[in-house]
């Protein structure tokens, strides 16, 4: 089966005009029999009889080849994945997404609230178990209400006690009195605050990239010569109101290193440097005196208005694979919640610390990206500490990589990869960690 | 001869409530808020019976009754918390507690185990 919706349109094109199959193929030089399976996509289509087909329909070529958005087909692909025994239609997948582009929108965002709200239920189960908030609440109340009970006990069984002493345990029980509801009602705030917002996003991860989107990845304001970390409480102040507090700390940090970036490699220096020399990272770490994940980072970041630039993704993981950046392209998604691909050049750069990576990639689509990814360590000043790694991977589609960076040269191997293993086509895959359910 | 208690708590109204009723009941009684002190406390005060609290600032009580356990004739231990799980006293117990009892406690709870401890 051709996962392509090429035939569908020629179709479509050909009924609109009121033109024959029968027709079409004779005007086209093909035969009526593989036109029939053309339309019906059990053909792949190319090269001149696709733009025969094309002159004859009267539209350009390029209208009738597949520009389905991949991130939405991924999605689908996902939700197929999360409940196999309903059996979904999986080959006739991106032809779904074709002509019912609205209807699979809307799957894929149920599918991926399904998935988020199953992530919050594990998360907030874990937390009644282990959340040190609680645990340290709990402490307080059982400890509030120990000294009360305690103290009116001897109050009341105890005659002979001093008038002084007898002040005192009145004062603790007061004070007690009022650091326990103090305590309690913070709980309640924290639950109420907590369902409250895990009504609207599932985990402060998701909260955190809804805040990152919004602000499509940039920060001007940061981004002026005389910005400061005060410039971060007016973004936060914004933003404060919906967010909660794990939200807001991700957030900050996210931004702080940001700030950090533009006071080492300033924007308009940066975008002139990073033009001249053509997007590559090794040479602006070298200008500006930084590290490779700095660069990647202001990359990333830097197409704008008024900044020419090619369209770049970003992820940054920790040594177990936990996302900790995604800052995804339309047509290279980033799984959420890991489980992706174990080729990406981005955990191949664990087995090599500190060694940049640049290899070509090609999703099962068949659409090539170029990955550029290095693992390096935290800084750290601390003895007999482990090594916290740290790897980030830049994707630049193909066609930007070779308008904006002739440097990186596609005539090397191109690697055949997925987005994760469940959904990923490549049957005998030695990577395979599970079964494929296509 | 006055058997010695050495109270280990951070919550000083439950110190003052517990010193109240334990020098009534004849026991010398002093107190540490500090985890970090205590064993320092232990040495000087050489108490028969320490009431340890689990969470304490700068040192926790698992930690400190590690130490305890590792004197030769140490004191007998109480350990009092506000977490009752089975795995916190699973962790005492292991580590050699005497005494395992969860906040919040009645006085006659605590005074009565305090003198079952020490008789």
């Amino acid at each position: 089966m051709v996962h392509s919706l090429t035939g569908t349109r020629i179709r479509q094109q050909r009924t609109r005009i009121g033109l024959s199959q029968t027709a079409l193929a004779r005007q086209a030089g093909i035969s009526t029999s593989y036109l029939n399976l053309i339309e019906h996509n059990k053909r792949g289509i190319a090269g001149k009889v696709l733009l025969s087909l094309a002159r004859e329909l009267g539209v350009p070529a390029q209208s009738l080849t597949d520009d389905t958005d991949s991130g939405l087909t991924t999605a689908l692909q996902e939700a197929a994945a999360y409940l196999p025994k309903e059996a979904p239609e999986t080959a006739s997948l991106t032809e779904f997404a074709g002509r019912f582009p609205g209807w699979s929108r809307l799957l894929a965002a149920v599918f991926r609230k399904t998935q988020d709200q199953d992530t919050a239920i594990a998360e907030l189960s874990d937390r009644l178990a282990h959340d040190p908030f609680l645990a340290e609440s709990l402490h307080i109340m059982l400890s509030n209400i120990t000294a009360i009970r305690s103290t009116a006990e001897i109050l009341r069984s105890v005659e002979d006690i001093g008038r002084d002493q007898t002040s005192r345990f009145h004062g603790a029980i007061h004070d007690e009195s009022k650091r326990l509801s103090e305590a309690a009602q913070a709980l309640i705030d924290y639950f109420e605050k907590d369902i409250g917002e895990n009504a609207r996003t599932a985990t402060p991860e998701e909260e955190f990239e809804k805040f990152l989107s919004k602000h499509d990845y940039r920060f001007p304001s940061l981004d002026l010569p005389d910005a400061d970390a005060d410039e971060i409480d007016v973004l936060l102040v914004d933003a404060a109101r919906s967010m909660s507090a794990p939200t807001r700390k991700l957030a900050r940090r996210m931004m702080q290193t940001y700030l950090d970036d533009t006071k080492i490699m300033p924007l308009s220096a940066f975008a002139a440097s990073a033009l001249a020399a053509d997007y590559n990272p090794s040479a602006l770490a070298a200008e500006f005196q930084t590290n490779l994940h700095a660069v990647f980072r202001r990359l990333a970041g830097l197409k704008r208005d008024g900044v020419a630039a090619p369209a770049i993704g970003l992820q940054i993981v920790n040594a177990a694979g936990h996302a900790l950046l995604r800052h995804p392209l339309t047509d290279f998604p980033l799984p959420r919640h890991g489980n992706a691909c174990p080729l990406w050049p981005i955990y191949q750069s664990f087995t090599q610390p500190e060694r940049p990576l640049l290899e070509w990639i090609e999703l099962p689509n068949g659409k090539q990206f170029v990955a550029l990814a290095v693992a390096l360590p935290r800084e750290t000043k601390a003895f007999d500490v482990p090594p916290d790694y740290r790897a980030a991977m830049l994707v630049i589609p193909k066609d930007q990589a070779r308008s904006f960076a002739p440097w990186l040269s596609n005539t090397q191997t191109v690697r055949q990869v997925g987005t994760s293993c469940r959904i990923c086509p490549r049957e005998n895959c030695p990577a395979r960690c599970e079964a494929t359910v296509f | 001869m006055t058997k010695r208690i050495l109270i280990v708590e951070d919550e000083p109204n439950i110190i003052e409530s517990l010193s109240f009723l334990l020098d009534r009941a004849g026991y010398l009684v002093e107190s540490e808020q500090d985890g970090a002190e205590a064993m320092a406390r232990i040495d000087t005060f050489q108490p028969d019976l320490v009431i340890l609290d689990v969470m304490l600032p700068n040192r926790s009580g698992f930690d400190i009754l590690r130490d305890i356990d590792g004197l030769d004739t140490g004191p007998k231990v109480l350990m009092l918390t506000a977490k009752g799980q089975a795995r916190d006293r699973q962790t005492a117990e292991e580590i050699g507690v005497t005494r395992f009892m969860t906040k919040p406690f009645s006085n006659s709870e605590i005074v009565l185990a305090v003198q079952e401890m020490l008789s």
